[in-house]
């Protein structure tokens, strides 16, 4: 159905596309799921609007309520919307080192955004939301990184969804940020197909990023749970830059920087298979599309000067 | 041929500001051992009662190592050994 009440009932149900160009072989297949044909264009307005409901009955959020939540973006402008159109008010938690399209659209949906410092990167931005939170104990926070509702939106969405739609599934690949879509989508998918592998593919930043004081400020989101994981592959960004590219040249993709990563790493999967001679289809997720990352001049020029000008930055 | 260890800007105190350090070692556990013969200190930071520290994430290439047999993973002459702290993604 293409028809819906508002813009929030149109989340989900997104298409599921074959790459014939990038699959290494007839019998091994990879699949991308554009989660980026989301009402705000990113696969975060699913874990946003299940938690704003879930807080809803349970009474947490009124209308007039103000939303907090530490992001580094997609999140952020997922919620923006949602509170939009709810009644809310959103202030978002956001290190100053992330592109300038993600604090413009943030700001063009009235939120307001508290800088937190780029060197630390997001767990610096979760440790200022948490003052935050303790100084306002009338805003609140949905936590992306520990509230369930993220993962079930998983469970319940784009897992079912993946397999309804390619029945003959054997892996899947998803980007890891607060762990919820491979927590979610992995707990569904080993009950539903047990075989079906379920890999990570986390983007490995500049140096600034994991600029911490010290060891125990290392932060593991709550959610995360490894026993659903079959694997996971650390992704630089020239890798993931190349990738997104070849993504756009070879299959008419025009995808955000992290949807490299995740590639890269289903890439690397497929490989495998086919070198084993093994049947395979492997879905990835596409989290969103390339428009926020123009002006990081991710799309031009070459792969060593873009890779350079993503140094330090947040760039899934 | 050696392996290669990568070395995160806050352990670096343990190898006199270098980036990066040779080692040598079949697993993961010999090579931080090899690390360890040269900069003193380092082990400690990374293996906490026979195991990664909960903070500490290590790649062999790139791939993660807790799913490849932690500590005992095997690492091959000229593959690079990344250790990195767990930071927030999102």
């Amino acid at each position: 159905m293409a028809r819906f009440e508002s813009l929030l009932d149109a989340l989900g149900g997104t298409p599921l596309v074959g790459l014939p160009r990038l699959s290494p072989t007839h019998d091994v297949r990879l699949w991308a799921k554009l989660e980026d044909r989301n009402p705000t264009g990113s696969i975060k307005d699913r874990p946003a609007l299940a938690m704003i409901e879930a807080a809803e009955r349970e009474g947490k959020l009124r209308r007039g309520s103000t939303i907090l939540e530490p992001t580094s973006g997609n999140t952020g402008i997922s919620l923006a919307m949602a509170a939009k159109l709810k009644g809310y008010g959103l202030v978002c938690v956001m290190p100053e080192n992330t592109s300038t399209e993600r604090k413009q659209l943030l700001q063009a949906y009235g939120a307001r955004i508290v800088f937190s410092p780029a060197a630390g990167g997001s767990n610096e931005a979760v440790r200022r939301a948490k003052e935050l939170a303790e100084a306002n104990p009338d805003w609140v926070m949905l936590y992306q990184y520990g509230n369930p509702a993220n993962a079930e939106a998983h469970y319940r969405g784009t897992g079912p969804e993946l397999l309804k739609d390619l029945p003959t599934l054997t892996h899947f690949v998803g980007g890891l940020g607060t762990t919820g879509t491979l927590v979610g989508v992995g707990r569904y998918l080993h009950e539903a197909k047990p075989d079906v592998q379920v890999i990570a593919a986390e983007p490995r930043y500049g140096e600034l990023v994991y600029g911490l004081r010290n060891l125990d400020e290392g932060f593991v989101p709550e959610l995360y749970d490894p026993s659903v994981l079959n694997g996971r592959y650390s992704v630089g960004a020239y890798d993931a830059l190349r990738r997104t590219r070849e993504l756009l040249e070879n299959e008419g993709i025009f995808a955000g920087i992290s949807t490299g990563a995740v590639l890269h790493a289903a890439l690397a999967v497929a490989e495998k298979a086919a070198a084993r001679g093994e049947t395979a289809d492997v879905a990835f997720v596409v989290a969103d599309a390339g428009w926020k990352y123009l002006s990081t001049g991710a799309y031009a020029g070459s792969l060593d000067e873009a890779a350079a000008r993503l140094d330090g930055q947040l760039w899934a | 041929m050696a392996v290669t260890v990568s070395i995160p800007t806050i352990l670096r105190t343990h190898t006199g500001g270098e980036k990066s350090v040779e080692a040598k070692g079949a697993t993961v556990l010999e090579v931080i051992d090899d690390v360890e013969s040269r900069h003193a200190g380092i082990k400690g930071r990374l293996v906490k009662e026979e195991k990664l520290h909960r903070f500490i994430n290590v790649y062999v290439n790139d791939e993660d190592v807790r799913f490849a047999g932690g500590l005992e993973a095997e690492v091959k002459d000229g593959d690079t050994l990344t250790i990195l702290p767990a930071v927030a993604g999102g």
